[in-house]
């Protein structure tokens, strides 16, 4: 593992590059767990984290674009009391599509991530993208 | 590892539904690695001319917002079809998947019931 890296004023501690592939959304979901987990969020939250998480990583691969060895990277972020999962790709957000909806089929997954977490944030520069979704731990 | 399962009741026997009722059943975990799967094996039931559905997705561990529009848009395609119905089942006890459900405000668009006796009560009634 790398050297912890100070980013916004919480500890990077961990990194995964994860294949960008439908098949590894399951790998995603055990990380986040583990890491909703160790930092002491209980069952309920744990359960919204990896939801959430699970969005994140899913819109990463079906619009983003992986790195040159096709990877996304995850890492996560603590600080005292919040617990924060930064997904990031290397496309460039290219904005909501038009008449995202509940009652439509699709365009729910980030109305979901905000219902889910207790921020999400949105970092688009260019030739890349990161969702950074946090979670206190009460 | 991820895990999923989509099978349709009448496998286990439970085939006497009536005419044009099928009942599916989703388990495991529903995500965009399985929703293309879901979406098939809905539209190949509804091309077979069923078009009142029962989903269960009781034994669900996780459903994501691809599989949730899986459901939106076979609710809204048997919506313009005439008759045509879908009628989601999970169980009272399984509270995360309800929990996800109705954060995505699935019961503003279709019947959610917790048992398939009672989805399948209300599919008859509304034939």
């Amino acid at each position: 593992m790398r050297a912890p890296a100070e980013h916004n004023g919480a500890t990077a501690i961990d990194e995964l590059r994860l294949p960008a592939l439908p098949a590894k959304l399951g790998v995603a979901r055990e990380y986040a767990q583990r890491a909703a987990t160790a930092f002491g969020l209980d069952a309920d939250r744990c359960y919204e984290f990896v939801f959430a998480v699970n969005e994140a990583v899913t819109n990463a691969i079906r619009h983003g674009a992986p790195d040159e060895h096709g990877h996304i990277h995850l890492s996560v972020l603590t600080d005292r009391d919040r617990l924060t999962l930064a997904v990031r790709d290397y496309g460039t957000f290219s904005g909501f599509a038009p008449g995202c909806a509940t009652s439509t089929e699709h365009g729910r997954g980030f109305a979901l991530m905000a219902r889910t977490m207790d921020a999400v944030q949105l970092s688009v520069g260019s030739g890349s993208t990161i969702v950074r979704l946090s979670k206190a731990r009460a | 590892m991820s895990f999923f399962y989509i099978g349709d009741a009448a496998a286990v026997g439970e085939d006497n539904h009536g005419e044009g009722v099928a009942v599916l059943v989703a388990g495991g975990e529903l995500d965009y690695a399985a929703s293309p799967q879901l979406k098939e094996r809905l539209a190949s039931q509804i091309d077979a001319g069923m078009r009142r559905l029962v989903l269960d997705l009781s034994m669900a561990t996780f459903i994501d917002s691809t599989a949730i529009g899986v459901v939106v848009g076979v609710a809204l395609q048997l919506d313009e079809l005439s008759g045509g119905l879908l009628a989601v089942v999970c169980a009272d006890e399984n509270k995360r998947v309800l929990r996800i459900l109705e954060i995505a405000g699935l019961e503003s668009l279709l019947a959610l019931h917790s048992s398939r006796e009672q989805a399948l009560l209300e599919l008859t009634a509304a034939g």
